[in-house]
């Protein structure tokens, strides 16, 4: 059975890439492929053309946290950093500091068996982060998060987004993606659908894109869109709503016609629509 | 290669495991060293063995070793474990230096206790002690075995993953199958890497049943050499899942 099947992406620095598929895609055997844990039979994975384990300190430049977090149950949470700081040579100050930057300063000394979910997801966050790394891999880690924990990941990733790292964050969360990634990259049975910005991504739905125009004169602006051969449908919450056009275009047709707008928006699909129909799963 | 001995080291002294079963090794050693130095009179010729002789370490580092390796299955640290050090080989090898330095410290520290106790308890009696240089060399043989068996269950563990498999596999080899080689096959029980070579190198029992210590020491080193290579096979071709 081929779990991954001919996929090939980029992610770049800088940027969230969201990495979004449904259970059993292949999310989860990607990743690990690309950190050395589970061998493709052909296709390389690679970090500025080298494979993980080539890496001169794969630790200090890769940072991951998968989705079954590890840990010894009865070691303390500062003692598992200290392990992998020490094992990955890396500075043990730099232990506080990451339990410092996930707020776990004060659990640090107590076994991980006493950590809550939400607890382990950033003990393993912290792990990632030991070796202040220029790339960042993270498998559905929103997973155990309660609201507020949802809300500090987002923030977590754009800030590390915003220090240039390139983050790749796998998840079946579409409302967590659309709200963090920059990219997109979307595989469903082993195949990838779709990558590339977000906005393109939901932007290539059937039909085109989509958008919402609003005016004083709506009748005015119906005729300058019918002028310019632009389809538009009156909206239920107002306006018009033009489908298979950008706003550029709408924008352009209504200056022909010399009507001022009130309102010129891109109307995305949701994630969800997009998210269905690129992965041919049902609602 | 130091970093993650370092690591490895720093695994085997956080976890309550070590220190239960290092307690029990230190305390049933000298409840052993005690009872004999406190109810019977050795001689001059027997006080080493008899009295010095009861360091316990050896069978529990090799518990201890089979724990730390199968247990960074059960917990699934295998995998933070890779992604510190990917060479799977060097994890390996740092994995089997850390429990052959613990078992070795572990059985120093037995050693000493041991003595401290026997010759205070044989002094207060006015029974013989034995020389300075037959104790370091007694506590160096048991070291070298505590030692031996550390990097043998890590090589036992690397092979068997299932951590209750492989602890109930050794205490059936120890206790059942080398004590009926010895018995009905010397020539082929004189072989056995958890009792009969260990005695052959501590120097204790009937010399036509075991190897001297440097042959046993070598036979052991065959016996790790072969488990090792074939646990490092299996961890090398092995994905890692979950």
């Amino acid at each position: 059975m081929r779990a991954v099947d001919d996929l090939s992406f980029t992610v770049d620095a800088g940027r969230v890439t969201g990495f979004l598929g449904p259970n059993g895609a292949g999310k989860s055997t990607t990743l690990r492929m690309l950190l050395g844990l589970v061998r493709p039979d052909t296709g390389d994975a690679t970090f500025e053309g080298r494979r993980y384990e080539d890496l001169p300190h794969p630790s200090g430049q890769v940072g991951a946290v998968l989705e079954e977090a590890s840990f010894h149950p009865g070691r303390t949470g500062r003692d598992h950093l200290r392990v992998l700081a020490t094992a990955g040579g890396h500075p043990q100050s730099r232990v506080a500091d990451v339990l410092e930057q996930v707020d776990l300063t004060p659990a640090g000394g107590r076994r991980v068996k006493g950590y809550s979910m939400g607890m382990r997801q950033r003990l393993a966050i912290a792990a990632a982060l030991l070796g202040d790394p220029e790339v960042l891999i993270l498998d559905e880690p929103a997973n155990g998060l309660d609201p507020p924990g949802i809300r500090w990941m987002r923030d977590l990733l754009r800030a590390q987004a915003a220090q240039g790292r390139a983050v790749l964050v796998s998840s079946h969360l579409l409302s967590e993606v659309s709200q963090s990634a920059d990219d997109l990259v979307v595989m469903s049975k082993g195949v990838l659908r779709a990558k590339g910005p977000l906005s393109q991504v939901l932007g290539a739905s059937e039909g085109g894109p989509v958008t919402r125009v609003r005016a004083a004169d709506e009748g005015a602006l119906s005729a300058a869109l019918r002028a310019a051969g632009i389809t538009a449908a009156p909206d239920p919450g107002g306006g018009l709503v033009a489908h298979g056009t950008g706003t550029a275009a709408v924008g352009e047709a209504a200056l022909r016609g010399g009507v001022a707008l009130t309102e010129l928006v891109a109307v995305s699909r949701s994630l969800e629509e997009a998210f269905l129909e690129l992965t041919g799963t049902d609602a | 290669m130091r970093a993650l001995l370092a690591a490895e080291l720093i695994k085997v002294r956080t976890t309550r495991t070590f220190f239960a079963l290092a307690g029990v090794a230190i305390v049933t050693s000298l409840l052993l060293a005690g009872l004999v130095a406190s109810l019977t009179e050795p001689t001059e010729d027997s006080v080493l063995t008899d009295v010095f002789a009861s360091d316990t370490s050896s069978i529990f580092i090799l518990i201890l070793a089979i724990v730390g390796i199968t247990g960074e299955w059960r917990h699934r640290t295998i995998t933070s474990s890779l992604l510190a050090a990917p060479d799977r080989i060097r994890f390996l090898i740092a994995k089997t230096v850390a429990f052959a330095v613990a078992g070795a410290a572990l059985s120093i520290a037995i050693a000493v206790a041991i003595a401290v106790l026997g010759l205070t308890i044989l002094s207060a009696r006015g029974l013989p002690t034995p020389g300075a240089g037959d104790l370091l060399e007694l506590a160096a043989r048991n070291a070298a075995v505590a030692a031996l068996l550390g990097a043998f269950g890590v090589g036992v563990g690397a092979l068997v993953r299932n951590q209750p498999v492989a602890i109930v596999g050794v205490f059936v080899l120890a206790l059942i199958v080398e004590p009926l080689l010895i018995g009905l096959a010397p020539s082929v029980g004189r072989f056995g890497p958890i009792i009969a070579l260990p005695n052959g190198i501590v120097g204790v029992g009937d010399e036509e049943d075991f190897f001297a210590a440097v042959p046993a020491v070598l036979l052991m080193l065959a016996w790790i050499g072969v488990l090792f290579a074939a646990g490092a096979a299996l961890l090398r071709r092995r994905d890692l899942n979950s």
